[in-house]
């Protein structure tokens, strides 16, 4: 059956249940993603720190946000506190680092696992209520986090920041980008596949159906409180291990960097990216981190090192981040996911488009 | 269809500009700016008299004719941002020093920059980016590649409460007066909380338990009644201006009159006109004469500068923009230093820095205070300059209290 792909179709077949639900819908698909991974393996070979840096960038919110898009895309719930989760995640690795010596390597894991526990216990409630008054307690837990960042000095060195020692398995030291960007993808292909594989699964299915209709799901024998918390507690570990690979990268954690602003922009990168999509996560993520450096080197370019035009570009940049995404909420609700499904459609059929 | 394709590639195309290329024989140099985001009210004078002085420098002659080949770029206080910013000079632009900003982003680069040897010149005065070595015990990194022109936040906070006891004898208050420490809980306001708190229970002063206010501007009557019932005669402000300008006038609201204090960042002349009578009486460290004090010399160099992007010169530029020259000229006077002996390196510059003794840059009298760096000891000075400040129905004053020189304990160096 595998041949039947080599040729162009007019259409896709599907005749088994494994086929419906495969990962890759396309030999092609399949192969692509195997040599972007292979093509990532080798980047750090040619590719300049600069653009290293916004790979590592995208790799760790793309994880965090994709953890977010398990509770807004999936299961349809809403959480306006996923950068408090993703600060208590770097925390909670810094801190089992610094403390018991334990190496990166352990801790980042480690550190998902608390942040899981946490959202659990969040979850309890939240689980509970849904709509405006979810909105509400989710960022209720985003300012206590905040709050508990820079008052408990015991894990968080209070509003000084933790230091966060360089990756280690050892003694080996992962303490540049060349080497910092193999962890981050690692974690990248390892959390997006458990991602799309737990969609697949009986609990990722409980979770679309809680979404789609919670009161059909709740008939259907799904437990919705249970699904709802579980829900956040995935999401937390996402947040929480994006939030580790995070700290471990900067060296430095600050309570200052997990405000209300970053989970908005968590919530910015699923909606460009497109809910309920992993992969739309990873093109939503990477259109936020690259959207600000390709309008800076524009402002470069144009303001040509005059600084009151810089100064003024500057605004007209923060500015267009804005601009993009209502642009998408009117033009591309659906996301870059949808987009991307409209451009394979439209080279599917090239040149016979009708 | 075929714009979104367009869109892709121009994206691609704009993004391979952003790692291009810069001229190698210059002098390349970084300019991290907050133009955008919440410190922008203070950033955004800084940064331009960075911008400026880095234009003047090129425009005399730049170091010894070598043309200085800098980069400014808004960071919008994201410290992730300025990492990835500092990521791309690295691999481009290669600078030898830094101009940078921000609590959050300066501590983050602490440790790149000393693996790349980059003198970093940051607008953080944070105690712990004083100690180049990790000798002291308070230091959880040394920072040896970190500068700083002016006293650091805890030595601000030193200095006031210093002054705050003089006062309180020169008025011949009885019984012991209270300091209280006032400020949101983030980084930047506590950075001098628990150094201060100390010096002052060494001078005399029953310490309260500190007040919380927002740093964004908001309400603050219900932390000024509190401020009130505490019974505190001197008040410490850790926010910055746009924030302690509500907190006055709630208090004002309430009767709430101590003596505050204000740290750098937290009082200028945009916050004294906001304030109005407010404000009067508020005992700030000024690090530079003000735009119209014309007697200091260095003066006339400031207005020269300032015409870089004001050619007219009538616009007023506020004390944030004097001191955004003074860390500007110090690297240069450091770069002139280093060009003397060799090559401009990024461990020359350092290594120049570090034989400045009560050092004043060329041109910048008056302007600029003397500062120290020693390779054990990175606070540039220790000297605060304290006014307190009267808004006069619009012509406002500000009137010098004391200079108090605060000791440089080898106990407080990083704290």
């Amino acid at each position: 059956m595998a041949s039947a792909h080599s040729r162009m179709n007019c259409g896709e077949f599907r005749t088994t249940y494994q086929q419906d639900t495969t990962i890759f819908p396309t030999p092609l698909a399949r192969r692509t993603a195997i040599f972007s991974v292979i093509f990532l393996l080798v980047a750090p070979y040619f590719l300049n720190p600069y653009y290293l840096n916004l790979g590592i960038q995208i790799g760790y919110y793309g994880i965090a946000a994709l953890g977010l898009n398990m509770v807004v895309g999936f299961t349809g719930q809403i959480s306006l506190g996923h950068a408090a989760f993703f600060g208590f995640g770097a925390f909670a690795s810094a801190w089992l680092n610094n403390t018991t010596g334990l190496p990166v390597f352990f801790c980042i894991p480690l550190a998902g696992a608390m942040t899981m526990a946490l959202g659990l216990i969040v979850g309890i409630p939240a689980g509970r209520i849904k709509g405006l008054y979810l909105a509400i307690a989710t960022l209720a837990s985003q300012y206590i986090l905040e709050d508990f960042f820079s008052r408990a000095e015991w894990f968080t060195g209070g509003s000084y920041g933790a230091m966060a020692n360089p990756f280690s398995i050892f003694g080996f030291e992962f303490d540049n980008d060349q080497r910092y960007f193999y962890v981050v993808l690692f974690y990248v292909v390892v959390m997006f596949l458990l991602g799309t594989n737990l969609m697949r699964s009986r609990d990722g299915r409980a979770f679309v159906a809680v979404r789609d209709h919670y009161l059909s799901a709740e008939i259907m024998g799904i437990n919705l409180t249970k699904y709802r918390i579980l829900s956040f507690g995935i999401s937390s570990l996402y947040a929480g291990i994006g939030g580790a690979l995070f700290a471990h990268y900067l060296g430095f954690v600050s309570a200052e960097g997990f405000t209300i602003g970053l989970s908005i922009q968590f919530l910015g990168m699923i909606i460009i990216g497109g809910l309920g999509s992993v992969m739309g996560t990873l093109l939503g993520t990477a259109f936020m981190v690259l959207l600000p450096e390709v309008m800076e080197a524009g402002v470069g370019l144009i303001g040509g090192g005059s600084s009151s035009l810089i100064q003024a570009l500057a605004y007209i940049r923060e500015m267009a981040i804005g601009l993009a995404i209502i642009l998408f909420l009117i033009f591309e609700p659906d996301g870059l996911a949808h987009r991307w499904r409209m451009i394979k459609a439209y080279w599917k059929l090239y040149p016979f488009s009708y | 269809m075929r714009k979104s394709i367009m869109l892709g590639s121009l994206l691609v195309a704009s993004l391979a500009f952003a790692g291009g290329a810069f001229a190698a024989d210059k002098i390349p140099v970084g300019h991290l700016a907050c133009y955008t985001g919440p410190t922008s009210d203070v950033g955004g004078p800084f940064g331009n008299g960075v911008a400026d002085a880095l234009g003047y420098i090129n425009k005399t002659g730049g170091i010894n004719g070598k043309l200085l080949d800098y980069d400014t770029v808004d960071y919008s206080y994201n410290a992730p941002r300025a990492v990835a910013t500092y990521k791309k000079w690295m691999s481009g632009l290669k600078p030898v020093a830094i101009q940078g900003w921000g609590t959050a982003d300066t501590e983050a680069l602490v440790k790149f920059i000393a693996k790349d040897k980059v003198p970093y010149f940051s607008a953080s005065y944070s105690g712990h980016l004083t100690d180049p070595t990790g000798k002291s015990p308070k230091t959880k990194t040394p920072a040896p590649y970190n500068f700083f022109y002016g006293p650091s936040y805890s030595d601000t906070c030193r200095g006031l409460v210093q002054w705050a006891a003089d006062d309180w004898k020169a008025k011949g208050s009885k019984g012991q007066p209270k300091f209280i420490h006032m400020g949101a809980n983030h980084p930047y306001p506590n950075a001098p909380k628990a150094a201060c708190a100390a010096y002052a229970e060494e001078l005399g002063f029953k310490v309260l338990n500190p007040i919380v206010y927002s740093l964004k501007p908001a309400d603050a009557k219900a932390q000024c009644l509190t401020l009130k019932d505490s019974g505190a005669n001197y008040a410490y402000l850790g926010n910055t201006a746009g924030s302690n300008i509500s907190l006055l006038n709630s208090c004002r609201t309430v009767g709430a009159k101590p003596q505050f204090l204000a740290n750098v960042w937290g009082w200028d002349e945009n916050s004294i006109q906001a304030a109005k009578e407010a404000g009067d009486g508020v005992a700030v460290f000024v690090g530079a004469p003000t735009w119209n004090d014309t007697k200091p010399p260095g003066m006339k160099t400031v207005r020269e500068i300032s015409k870089m992007s004001d050619p007219t010169g009538k616009t007023y530029r506020n004390l944030h923009y004097m001191r955004g020259i003074c860390s500007t000229f110090y690297m240069k006077e450091a770069m002139l230093i280093a060009d003397k002996k060799g090559e401009i390196t990024g461990q020359s510059i350092k290594a120049a820095m570090e034989t400045m003794v009560n050092f004043v840059p060329a041109g910048l009298e008056g302007v600029c205070s003397p500062s120290t760096w020693t390779s054990e000891d990175h606070r540039g000075t220790t000297s605060v300059g304290i006014y307190t400040s009267l808004y006069n129905g619009g012509d406002f004053q500000l009137n010098k209290q004391a200079t108090i020189e605060v000791p440089r304990r080898p106990e407080w160096l990083g704290w």
